[in-house]
């Protein structure tokens, strides 16, 4: 049985059709990667599993409960982090957990064990009786994870969860998911980071305008793109060269990038087409998952 | 699956919402409530008869107590969804394994407290001023429970319905304190020309007045059996157009 399971599921608004029909499986205990470029429908699947959407036609099931059929058994097995903070900023933190956790049916003993251990493991818990308001945006991000997990979900679903916070923040946040993954929480992530994408999923869907152009593995994906791209910092400003015009060349200022396909290209013949350039430094670079992204969603 | 600690805890937090501010939800019906006693009971009633056999003041009061605990339930649940929906702390419910029907319940049983506050704050204020008598125990407590519930179903359903605090305002100014006015608080239906009378019987609000009164001075201008099932009608009804809006997510889900 899988964590989750979407058939053919259309969303459509009076002016767009969000979902054209997607249809994807993740697995128990999975890190899965949501990844598109603004509006492509990544959010709308996310609400849609968690109840904040209505769907116009197909099916999900959470663990084999229907999100309709079965809607408050469903919702208990999810825990969300959503992209934008939606929680009482007037309020102080603990109470935010504390009646997060109790329309979860969780008895009030049992909330202030988990709050106190969530709030800990993140860092949080000498804010707990600070109003979510004065808090800083990487902690109110922390804060939207610890409320998504207060009730000890078996999927938890992030939205964006780094948007907008700092590096190191950043880092322990990841840290700490990953971590929850290797407990056996199953997690859909969707993000702008491609970086974070690359870091943490195992597998990776890619969905524009309402469709999934593809979903594989992270490295499958990588290696869709096969080659390197050689960069160089040129002392002075030139013209792109006639012999280097047989490769994709992009010249900004004195940088020029060079993409390399392994099958085509050898760098016996790279190496002798960029003799008599005036380089200032040269250095390669694998490509990234943001490449891939690039050539499947044409952005 | 039963979610009771759940329905159990929103209806705590809307509590403490309202108990956390209650200079502003409690004690302004009650000043109001008073000031109208002061003014039309204690002071201009003096120079008005006596209406149905009892003292204009204690003719008004339990229509005063009634102007109370409609505006208390019906701000509690309009107000609360409203700034829920507007600062988006109502996806929290909406993620939650809580039946629709829970959430309703626990938003109602919140703004119910607040009009039974209300209502007995006016009652304490009313019986310095007034000799009052209860009547029938029971009928006050079946209307100012019912009528609380029936209020805060509509200001649910006014919160949904509404995507801008200039909507908000539109019932409660145009529909609920006209006819909460013109449903007899300060008069006996009984001394409108004939063709108002006929009128006045389309407000339902009348007929919550008169059955509230009733249960003070044991007689109303409608046959309180009129009252008493219209106000249990009126639960079911806004009741089930209540759930039925959660459940197809009107206005709370895209």
């Amino acid at each position: 049985m899988g964590a989750i399971t979407i058939k053919n599921l259309k969303k459509i608004y009076p002016k767009i059709e969000a979902l054209k029909g997607i249809s994807l499986s993740i697995q128990k205990g999975e890190f899965f990667g949501l990844l598109g470029p603004n509006g492509a429908g990544k959010t709308t699947t996310i609400h849609i599993l968690t109840g904040l959407a209505n769907k116009t036609s197909g099916d999900v099931m959470l663990f084999g409960k229907d999100i309709e059929e079965d809607y408050k058994e469903a919702r208990a097995l999810i825990g969300l982090v959503p992209q934008e903070f939606n929680f009482d900023q007037f309020e102080k933190v603990y109470n935010i957990l504390y009646f997060a956790s109790g329309y979860f049916g969780i008895s009030s003993n049992l909330r202030k064990v988990r709050i106190e251990k969530v709030l800990r493991e993140l860092g949080l818990w000498e804010k707990k009786d600070m109003k979510a308001i004065t808090l800083s945006g990487g902690m109110k991000r922390k804060l939207m994870i610890a409320r998504a997990l207060i009730h000890q979900p078996k999927i938890l679903i992030l939205d964006e969860p780094t948007a907008g916070v700092d590096v190191e923040t950043r880092k322990s946040i990841w840290k700490f998911i990953r971590k929850l993954n290797q407990e056996g929480v199953t997690i859909l992530l969707t993000t702008h980071y491609l970086e974070e994408a690359e870091e943490l999923c195992e597998r990776i869907a890619i969905i524009n305008h309402g469709e999934i152009i593809t979903l594989d593995s992270k490295n499958n994906l990588l290696k869709l793109l096969e080659g390197e791209r050689l960069c160089l910092t040129l002392k002075e400003e030139i013209k792109i060269p006639a012999n280097l015009k047989k490769y994709n060349v992009v010249l900004n200022g004195k940088i020029m990038t060079i993409a390399l396909d392994s099958k085509k290209d050898h760098w016996e013949t790279v190496l002798a087409d960029i003799q008599g350039l005036p380089i200032e430094k040269m250095e390669t670079q694998k490509n990234k998952l943001e490449d891939v992204f690039i050539h499947l969603t044409n952005e | 699956m039963s979610n009771l600690t759940g329905m159990w805890t929103l209806a705590q937090r809307e509590i403490s919402r309202f108990l956390r501010v209650w200079q502003q939800t409690i004690i302004p019906p009650i000043i109001t409530s008073t000031l109208f006693i002061l003014i039309f009971g204690y002071s201009l009633g003096s120079r008005i008869k006596m209406v149905g056999g009892i003292g204009y003041l204690e003719f008004i009061i339990p229509g005063l107590l009634m102007m109370g605990v409609i505006m208390s339930a019906y701000m509690n649940t309009s107000s609360s969804l409203f700034i829920s929906k507007f600062q988006k702390n109502i996806q929290e419910v909406l993620v939650s394994p809580l039946a629709y029907w829970q959430v309703i319940a626990a938003l109602t049983l919140a703004a119910v407290l607040r009009a039974l506050l209300v209502g007995i704050g006016i009652l304490i204020v009313s019986f310095l001023f007034a000799n009052l008598v209860v009547g029938n125990i029971f009928i006050l407590l079946y209307f100012i429970i019912m009528v609380s519930i029936i209020f805060a179903f509509a200001g649910i359903a006014t919160a949904l319905w509404a995507t801008s605090f200039d909507k908000m305002n539109v019932f409660a100014t145009f529909l609920i304190t006209p006819l909460t006015y013109l449903g007899g608080v300060f008069f006996s239906v009984q001394m409108l020309p004939p063709m108002w009378q006929n009128f006045a019987k389309f407000n339902p609000i009348l007929y919550m007045v008169d059955g509230f009164r009733y249960g003070f001075i044991g007689t109303s201008d409608v046959n309180i059996w009129y009252s008493v099932i219209l106000v249990f009608l009126l639960v079911v009804g806004f009741g089930a157009l209540c759930v039925h809006l959660f459940k197809i997510g009107y206005k709370l889900r895209d």
